[in-house]
């Protein structure tokens, strides 16, 4: 509990004169990954496949399907910012639920950060790298020689919103994601799989 | 004319090889007479999903049992552990963490998407007023096209088809096409037929 009040009480981190650069090779790089997934949602459990592929013009699709085949989402995330729905199923089909997965998935796939406005932090043992946001902003942590990745948050002026973690990357793919909101009920987990 | 040549032309390339079942009657009468027949069947199973827009295929694998009256189980074993157990009106499943319990008496659609895989081994998909069917045929198999009329289902799949042996009226192959563009084959092979199979292994707990 004491870590946890530390941790993410941003007003006590240090202004540094940090290279925010390092934190580049932290980007995942998926060429194509399949992930085992579990989503929890307000007392809802849904379990599937989400497939994450590199297209040729450098846009990511993040499809997401029951273990039976039928999808539920195909979103299209362009490093340039633009988004696009391909597919959605009715359920789902709602602003606030499409906003809130963008979100995540732009955060996790690290492709429109603005370096210009990014400013470098520390806090005790942690790096916090800080990318400005319209409301707050998006930290990436790191360990204090940027070696080690310990997560990512999106955060208010006071708390964090959203926390990701990504460990145990193999070829530039972490092998398991961990998204958690805290605001509601809404965590998803991923594991990697082989085919 | 043009217009005409369109009209057929599509209509040949639907399926290559098959032709129209002209006399449907006759069909479902054999159709349901043989399926009644079947008591059980095991079988493996191969899945592909395929992502259209993506190039890409997701291909599963496990193993199929069936038995009369209701009863299937279907096992994933791999990319993914995945167990799913149908027995009467209720529906076990599961994935690598959790496990789930749904009655498909309050969950209509579940019901109705888990009943495709029943109905069709069964031979009473013939018969369910929620498809629109057309039977085509070649020398080893039926093609049965199922159209959803239900609203529900028809948000998910644009039709369903399914391929039965013309030896012994089983089920090899099912095609989902899905609203999104996207494509599920499950594939069956290794068929047993009529072996005994435990009840057991379609207890929900």
């Amino acid at each position: 509990m004491i870590l946890w009040g530390c941790t993410h009480s941003y007003k006590q981190l240090q202004k540094l004169d940090g290279d925010v650069n390092c934190i580049y090779k932290f980007r995942p790089q998926f060429t194509t990954a399949i992930y085992i997934s579990q989503v929890n949602i307000i007392g809802n459990y849904l379990s599937g496949l989400l497939f994450i592929k590199t297209m040729p013009d450098s846009s990511t699709r993040i499809v997401f399907s029951n273990e039976m085949g039928l999808t539920f989402f195909d979103f299209e995330i362009n490093p340039n910012g633009n988004f696009k729905v391909h597919y959605i199923i009715k359920k789902m089909n709602r602003k606030a639920v499409i906003k809130t997965l963008r979100q995540d998935f732009e955060l996790l796939l690290m492709q429109q950060l603005n370096t210009k406005s990014a400013e470098v932090f520390k806090n005790n043992d942690r790096m916090y790298y800080a990318f400005p946001q319209k409301n707050g902003s998006n930290y990436y942590i790191t360990d204090l020689n940027c070696n080690t990745m310990l997560g990512i948050e999106k955060a208010s002026k006071r708390k964090a919103v959203v926390r990701i973690v990504m460990v145990d990357y193999k070829n530039g793919i972490p092998d398991s994601i961990g998204i958690t909101h805290t605001n509601f009920q809404f965590t998803i987990g991923l594991k990697r799989i082989q085919r | 004319m043009i217009l005409f040549l369109c009209g057929t032309f599509t209509m040949q390339a639907q399926y290559p090889g098959f032709k129209s079942v002209a006399d449907l009657g006759h069909f479902k009468e054999l159709f349901t007479v043989t399926s009644k027949n079947i008591q059980t069947i095991k079988s493996d199973f191969v899945q592909e999903k395929n992502l259209s827009m993506l190039s890409e295929k997701i291909v599963s694998n496990g193993k199929f049992w069936f038995k009369k009256e209701n009863k299937v189980r279907m096992e994933y074993v791999h990319p993914f552990k995945y167990l799913m157990i149908i027995n009467q009106n209720n529906v076990y499943i599961k994935d690598g963490q959790k496990e789930n319990k749904i009655s498909t008496k309050s969950n209509k659609l579940f019901q109705q998407i888990n009943r495709i895989t029943v109905d069709c081994i069964q031979g009473t998909v013939i018969d369910n007023p929620e498809y629109k069917i057309k039977v085509f045929e070649n020398n080893q198999s039926f093609l049965i096209e199922l159209s959803p009329s239900a609203k529900a289902l028809r948000e998910f799949f644009k039709n369903i088809n399914i391929f039965v042996s013309k030896k012994d009226y089983t089920v090899t192959r099912l095609e989902l096409y899905e609203q999104s563009g996207d494509k599920t084959v499950i594939s069956y092979s290794n068929k047993e037929l009529n072996t005994t199979l435990p009840d057991a292994l379609f207890n929900i707990k």
